[in-house]
């Protein structure tokens, strides 16, 4: 032991140095621990906090970027095949109503005709009736005149009836 | 004045006509100890005063050497241990870097008293320094003995914390290997054996400690020295000598940067596999 005490001496070993150079070391751990690593430690798990923080937003950002594109590619498509079957509705529409102006316009015109013709044939009756009335006044009244008689009721009523027969052939 | 053959092996007395107990603890190197604090505190206080969340200047170095650090000694001690241990081993490592790096000033070591020179044109010139006004730290085997004491003290606490004294006391002696039976009953002296090597492995721990520290940088300390005064001792002319006194100890400045930040980080590194192998759960882990 006296050899060591002795080494100790040597290399200059002393209580109260050795006491006052702890002393100074623990002060310096106590200065860092509490001006230096407290702190920084808990700022970089603030920073590894935020990051982790920021890496989940970002994650969910993208995530609800693809939903929202997704979704926007479903509404174009369903906007698309609406827009298809509105213009394929509005074509087919058209086409019924087209086609039904067209129907009604050919049944208007047919309709048209048909009452034409009959205005015509109402009209060639009664031209033919005036025709046949007026000739047959007068073939009465030449008759009466080619005869110098004058005709009775029943000779103009012969006369009549035979012009009408002749007419009517 | 500025030349110096051998650094003395015990520090001395930094006020030498002071009142006696008050000279005789205050010694060279318990002074560049204490100025090594103040400049320490006022660091960290500047680094973390006003701390940003985009950190820069004193805080960015600051943040990015704790987190190379905790980083690194987490790997070591583990997760379970880093939280009780981190402040310590960092605070060594720091602490011991800026100690040993503080030796390299001009003037720490090669500034002191000594034999008048004389002839010299010098006023104050002294043929050789047999006393540094200053000397650094941890070429002062009070501080690093000191420190490896409390290293020792710390790594106990933490030890009987994580395992308490049984599973100490288990760590030491057990048989290892998992082996039982007969062979585990032929395996039981080998490893009682051990189990004592083991403990004067680690009593020896502080000596080991401080003395590598110790020897590390005064022995720099002498290097640098003899090489300051290398021309002078070759019989070099005056003019000569002095510029030789500036070139040569160049590279073993570089050097001594070198060592001063080997020796911090051995330091501290060894402390921190101490406290891995007592306090590691690794046997338990396995079964």
């Amino acid at each position: 032991m006296e050899q060591v005490n002795a080494l100790l001496e040597q290399f200059g070993f002393d209580w109260p140095k050795f006491i006052a150079q702890i002393i100074l070391f623990l002060i310096v751990y106590g200065v860092l621990s509490k001006f230096a690593f407290g702190p920084i430690i808990t700022m970089l798990e603030e920073r590894r906090r935020r990051i982790e923080e920021g890496q989940l937003n970002a994650e969910k950002i993208k995530q609800q970027l693809a939903e929202a594109e997704q979704r926007y590619s479903e509404l174009l498509q369903k906007a698309n095949t609406e827009a298809q079957a509105l213009i394929e509705e509005a074509r087919k529409s058209s086409a019924a109503i087209t086609e039904k102006q067209l129907q009604d316009a050919i049944r208007d015109a047919e309709g048209i005709i048909a009452r034409a013709h009959q205005d015509i044939e109402v009209e060639r009756h009664r031209m033919v009736a005036d025709v046949k009335k007026e000739m047959i006044g007068l073939v009465v009244n030449t008759t009466a005149k080619v005869t110098g008689k004058v005709l009775t009721p029943e000779d103009q009523k012969r006369l009549n009836e035979e012009t009408a027969a002749q007419l009517a052939a | 004045m500025l030349f110096a053959a051998a650094v003395p092996l015990q520090a001395e007395s930094f006020l030498r006509n002071a009142p006696a107990p008050f000279a005789e603890w205050l010694t060279n190197s318990i002074f560049v100890t204490a100025v090594v604090v103040i400049l320490i505190t006022w660091l960290a206080r500047g680094a973390t005063r006003s701390m940003q969340l985009v950190p820069t200047g004193r805080q960015n170095f600051f943040e990015a050497l704790v987190e190379g650090l905790y980083n690194l000694l987490e790997g070591i001690v583990g997760r379970h241990m880093i939280g009780r241990t981190f402040s310590f081993l960092a605070s060594i490592f720091i602490f011991l870097v800026i100690t040993n790096w503080f030796g390299l000033f001009p003037g720490v070591g090669s500034i002191g008293w000594g034999e008048v020179k004389p002839g010299s044109m010098l006023p104050l010139a002294v043929e050789y320094v047999k006393e540094p006004l200053l000397r650094p730290g941890s070429a002062d085997l009070n501080l690093t003995l000191g420190m490896a004491t409390v290293a020792m003290v710390l790594w106990f606490i933490w030890t009987m914390q994580e395992v308490g004294p049984g599973g100490f006391i288990h760590h030491l002696f057990a048989p290892k290997g998992g082996m039982k039976g007969f062979v585990g009953l032929m395996l039981v002296p080998i490893f009682l054996f051990v189990g004592v090597l083991e403990v004067i492995s680690i009593a020896t721990r502080p000596v080991s400690l401080s003395l590598r520290l110790f020897g590390n940088i005064y022995a720099g300390e002498n290097v640098l020295g003899l090489m300051i005064g290398l021309g002078r001792d070759l019989g070099f002319p005056p003019i000569f000598a002095a510029i030789a006194s500036v070139i040569i100890p160049i590279p073993f400045y570089l050097l001594e940067l070198m060592v001063g930040v080997l020796q911090a980080f051995v330091f501290m590194l060894l402390c921190a596999v101490y406290i891995q192998l007592s306090t590691s759960h690794e046997e338990e882990s396995a079964h």
